[in-house]
């Protein structure tokens, strides 16, 4: 057996192993037929833009087999065949429904929770489980990390977000639970690290033994301390230990789980050296790594968010100087709706090299856009109105040939987003009766 | 609170409003019912009780039963929730009036009575303050935080226990930083030595000895023999697999640094019966430490702790004095001036490099080290806290100097100069501030209106009307200034815009990177204004000096956002009382800003801790 760290040295470079992955040395690469020999496994993600888009650029003129990829969504015809147009879906708890105000915030929380996000700034801030984090509870064993969170965007730095919400709402997509977002990680070479192995440093075989001896021993010792604090704590004290104690659980569950395959970065993948300068450099970096994730299968299931909801970005680089939030308040300005839809045809042309990546990368006897199912939308409608209805929705991929693509399909009026994820949950293996505010599943999508 | 604030500024040129003046109930039949019959019990009445919700009330006594509704209802009348679009809305003096009765009415609070200080939900170490713990516990300047996530902020800040979760990747990068940051101690021998120490003697009690130093530094209060000794399994552990006590002690050290006792700021009910209690010697240590320095108490606070003496004689003052003077208050000015005022956000701004070619990335940090010091100084030299407001001083280095057009600043040193207060004085004429309150290609006079109404004021406007824009088909002609007129004349936008844009315009003399300007474009720059009341100015010092006199607003909006920052919650209806006494203690000490930390650390919610049982004794 060649050691983790030749196998490394392959990439050039020679790891030492993160905490977690120290005390579960790896498989090596190429010498593990069980992943080739399984079903081809499915994968999922859901990437978010804030802000809604110019529906005009936008939507299709017609519907059915016969449509045209229009305006922003012209550089995704190479894909045509594998997507669908959804139109008229609605998230409904984005909606104020007697919370006034606050539309960026709930389009975000609510985008995969289909929970109508608690008002408030801080105390006791609730959403609900996001459809990501549904399937990584139920399925996420499969593979080394349940899920993986990543974005452009950290959070935000000062000040309030939107109108009494607390800004967990407008930075966090993704849910573990309807009392804890799940943060993504923004730096490309900590999302490489994480997955694939740490800075640099040399263990011998005896010394990584005892460090995976040590280290057992102290998420034992954090346990018990955790334990110990529990009687003296309230409520609200107690939500936080809770966290803790299933963070501690989620970890020990990855360490257990020894047979999963390797976090070992294919050859010819580079570590970033961390955030490009460059947005779109930015982009397409976290996109690469979601492409590696699932190349490796370290995690079937992810969430990538552009930017963060109510983002005021200037996008320079496309020679939009104002700020994306100020000119999505565009009064039906021609010359605001214009630079809305360079912005989105900027993100959409991303996005089509993500999934032109993931079409390229042979699985099987096909590929892996083949058996995935990759949503791309937002929690907004027209930026202008706030609506949370006919959103724009894409899911590109066929979901292992069960999804019958190269459509546009448009639902009826209120067609809530979370009727689809059934479909996407059932696919990945999930069945459940309902998520969020599914009225049921939606007909028509299947191959 | 904020309501008080609001209701000010409406008044603005006024004296105060009679109702605040008045200690006198107001007259519930002849003036609130008929408001909430017209606006509020159509929905929300006995017969059909719209989201649960009856305001139909006999009279004011059955009103005040609940005090929860009337939280509720101030808040959606604050953030212009309710009522719902396409219903009748109250205007601003009905708005008032119903504000007014709620917050002296309904949500009175007898502050002579048994006071509530609230309870803070256990609190993570946010970033800054897990490197600043990091640095003074192993002497480490190793800012590991940065391979965290971003803390969410509630409230304004980063430091509210509400919104500090934890995920299981934050659980991740905590167990690499506690290995990284004890592998570095212990490469370093004069690190490893603070920890290890010179002690001699049986091995045993040696490695007792040095775990009970650190675990009591690392968990900030005294340590159990049992903690103690689940410490020293790890030494046992090391020792067993060949290893040195060293490497064990290392290993104990790193394991300290996960475990909750490290990563949350615990704090315990400390009456049986689960009522009010002062918090604990250590905790009160703890709370000032993280407040002033957003890190861990040192020596001198922990000895004051043991001794229980603390809060003895002038001790808390002098204890506060000494940590004010310290250059880890340095904390203070970043993590609570830079959230305050917003300069974070300054990082993030992206002027447009076509239209302000000089701004670059060090104009930029020049900038936010202006205000920086600036902060500092009223701090360091506890001066008048209206001199954020107004001021003949400022610091700047070559970069900026040029930048104000200030002649003979040579050198990347800062240095204070005096200022020409013709046209600059105070934060609000800073240009960090100026540029993180503009639009990438321009001035946005709504954004700094809103920004003064937010951040010294404490009146946050309601958010924009959806669709406020599309009203406005035809394209806006002229200057901003008309621009922005023909904006108003849309009657959806004009109640806030009333209230934002006069106080943007005071500054249209700087351009959006700051810099004086008599002209934009080819229009001359119209710096006039008039303030709800009928109040003219022209420029910012007029309005300088017109914000100057309405101290009382600004000391209580500057003493909320402090109370928040402090205690790591929002504020709730009964901290009213201990507003209220900062408040008079800092107007008894000529505005001092040390007044105003010492009054807020003397504060029933800072000493004291409402425990499970809540209110009841």
């Amino acid at each position: 057996m060649v050691s983790r760290r030749t196998v490394l040295k392959g990439l050039g470079v020679s790891v030492a192993l993160p905490f977690l992955e120290a005390m579960n040395p790896a498989t090596v690469l190429g010498t593990e037929p069980a992943a080739a020999a399984r079903a081809l496994p499915r994968r999922m993600a859901f990437f978010y833009v804030p802000n809604g888009v110019n529906m005009r650029e936008w939507t299709p003129s017609s519907e059915g087999r016969d449509f045209t990829l229009h305006g922003s969504l012209a550089s995704l015809e190479p894909f045509k065949r594998d997507m669908l147009v959804l139109s008229g879906l609605t998230v409904d708890k984005a909606r104020a429904n007697g919370d006034g105000p606050g539309d960026h915030a709930r389009a975000m929380a609510a985008f995969l929770t289909g929970c109508q996000p608690r008002k408030t700034a801080g105390a006791d801030i609730r959403a609900g489980i996001s459809v990501d984090q549904l399937a990584a509870v139920r399925v996420g064993n499969a593979t080394r990390f349940p899920s993986l969170e990543i974005g452009c965007d950290g959070g935000r730095l000062a000040g309030n977000c939107d109108s009494g919400y607390s800004c967990a709402y407008s930075s966090n997509l993704s849910w573990r639970s309807e009392a804890t977002p799940q943060p993504k990680e923004t730096n490309p070479r900590a999302v490489f690290d994480r997955l694939f192995g740490g800075s640099l440093r040399e263990e011998t075989g005896r010394a990584s033994e005892m460090r995976a001896q040590f280290n057992q021993s102290i998420l034992d010792f954090v346990r018990d301390d955790a334990a110990d604090l529990r009687g003296r704590l309230g409520t609200a004290d107690l939500r936080r230990l809770d966290e803790y104690m299933t963070s501690i659980r989620e970890i020990e569950r990855r360490l257990q789980a020894s047979d999963l395959p390797a976090p070992t970065a294919p050859a010819g993948a580079a570590r970033p050296t961390g955030i490009p300068t460059s947005y779109r450099d930015h982009m397409r970096l976290m996109a690469d790594l979601l492409v590696l994730a699932f190349q490796t299968d370290v995690t079937r299931i992810c969430t990538l968010v552009f930017a963060n909801e109510g983002s005021n970005r200037s996008y320079r680089e496309i020679g939009v100087s104002d700020g994306h939030h100020d000119l999505s308040h565009h009064g039906n300005n021609r010359e605001k709706l214009e630079k809305i839809a360079q912005i989105n045809t900027f993100h959409m042309e991303q996005f089509a090299y993500f999934i032109g990546k993931l079409r390229d990368t042979r699985e099987g006897d096909g590929n892996l856009l083949d058996n995935s199912m990759i949503l791309y939308g937002s929690g907004n409608g027209d930026g202008n109105r706030h609506n949370h209805d006919d959103l724009p929705i894409l899911l590109v991929g066929k979901g292992g040939r069960t999804l019958d693509t190269g459509r546009h399909i448009r639902f009826g009026r209120n067609t809530p987003l979370c009727n689809l994820y059934l479909g996407l949950l059932e696919r990945m293996g999930v069945d459940v009766p309902r998520f969020g505010d599914s009225t049921g599943r939606l007909s028509g999508l299947s191959a | 609170m904020r309501r008080l604030s609001s209701l000010l500024l409406l008044a603005f040129s006024f004296s105060l409003p009679a109702a605040l003046q008045a200690q006198a109930k107001m007259d519930f039949d002849k003036e609130i019912r008929p408001v909430l019959a017209k606006f509020c019990i159509t929905c929300h009445n006995t017969a059909k009780p719209r989201a649960g919700l009856n305001l139909e009330f006999k009279d004011s006594a059955a009103a005040a039963k609940d005090k929860k509704i009337w939280e509720k209802v101030a808040h959606q009348l604050r953030t212009g929730e309710m009522p719902p679009m396409g219903r009748p809305k109250p205007s601003l003096d009905q708005l008032d009036l119903l504000n007014t009765w709620i917050d002296h009415d309904m949500l009175a609070v007898d502050c002579k009575g048994k006071r509530d200080p609230g309870r803070v939900t256990l609190r993570r170490l946010n970033k800054a303050e897990y490197d600043n713990t990091i640095r003074d516990l192993l002497g480490l300047r190793a800012r590991l935080s940065d391979a965290f996530p971003s803390d969410d902020v509630g409230y304004g800040f980063d430091n509210i226990g509400d919104v500090l979760t934890l995920s299981p990747l934050l659980l991740e990068k905590y167990l690499d930083a506690a290995e990284k940051a004890a592998a570095r101690t212990f490469a370093d021998a004069k690190l490893k030595a603070r920890i290890m120490g010179s002690s001699r003697g049986k091995r045993s009690e040696s490695t007792n000895a040095i775990l009970r130093d650190f675990a009591k530094r690392a968990y900030r209060r005294p340590v159990t023999d049992e903690e103690v000794a689940k410490l020293a399994k790890f030494v046992a552990l090391a020792e067993k697999s060949g290893q040195s006590q060293e490497r064990g002690i290392q290993l104990a050290v790193q394991a300290a640094l996960v475990s909750p006792n490290y990563l949350f700021r615990v704090e315990t009910d400390r009456d049986p019966k689960g009522g009010i209690a002062p918090v604990g010697e250590y905790e009160l240590a703890n709370r000032l430490s993280y407040f002033l320095w957003s890190s861990m108490p040192d020596d001198e606070l922990f000895q004051l702790a043991e001794k229980g003496e603390l809060r003895k004689a002038d001790n808390l003052e002098k204890q506060v004095q000494r940590m004010l003077k310290d250059e880890k208050a340095r904390a203070l000015t970043e993590n609570f001036a830079g959230q305050w005022l917003n300069l974070r956000m300054l990082r993030e701004a992206q002027p447009d490099p076509k239209l302000f070619p000089d701004f670059t990335q060090g104009l930029r940090l020049s900038m936010i080290e202006e205000t920086f010091r600036f902060f500092d100084a009223v701090v360091k030299e506890n001066r008048s806290i209206l001199d954020f407001i107004d001021a003949d001083f400022t610091f700047v280095d070559e970069t900026l100097a040029r930048h104000y057009g200030i002649t003979g600043v040579k050198g990347t040193e800062f240095r204070k100069v005096k200022l020409d207060t013709e046209k600059r004085g105070g934060i609000l004429t800073q240009a960090s501030i100026l540029t993180l309150t503009s639009n990438p290609t321009r001035t946005s006079p709504v954004k700094r209106g809103k920004w003064i109404l937010e951040n010294l004021l404490n009146a946050p406007p309601p958010p924009p009307v959806p669709d406020a824009g599309e009203l406005n088909t035809k394209e806006l002609k002229g200057t901003l200034r008309q621009q922005m007129e023909q904006h108003r004349a849309n009657p959806a936008c004009a109640t806030c815009h009333f209230r934002m844009d006069p106080l943007g315009f005071a500054f249209e003399n700087y351009d959006a990177v700051g810099q004086w300007r008599v002209k934009d474009g080819k229009f001359d720059i119209d710096a006039a204004g008039e303030l709800p009341g009928g109040r003219k100015f022209n420029g910012a010092k007029e309005l300088r000096a017109i914000l100057k006199e309405r101290d009382p607003e600004f000391r209580r909006c500057l003493a909320e956002k402090l109370l928040t920052y402090a205690l790591g919650r929002g504020l709730e209806y009964y901290d009213k009382c201990a507003i209220e006494d900062i408040c008079a203690a800092v107007a008894r000490n000529d505005n001092r800003i040390t007044s105003m930390i010492l009054a807020i650390v003397r504060s029933e919610p800072f000493q004291n801790r409402k425990g499970k049982g809540g209110m009841k004794e």
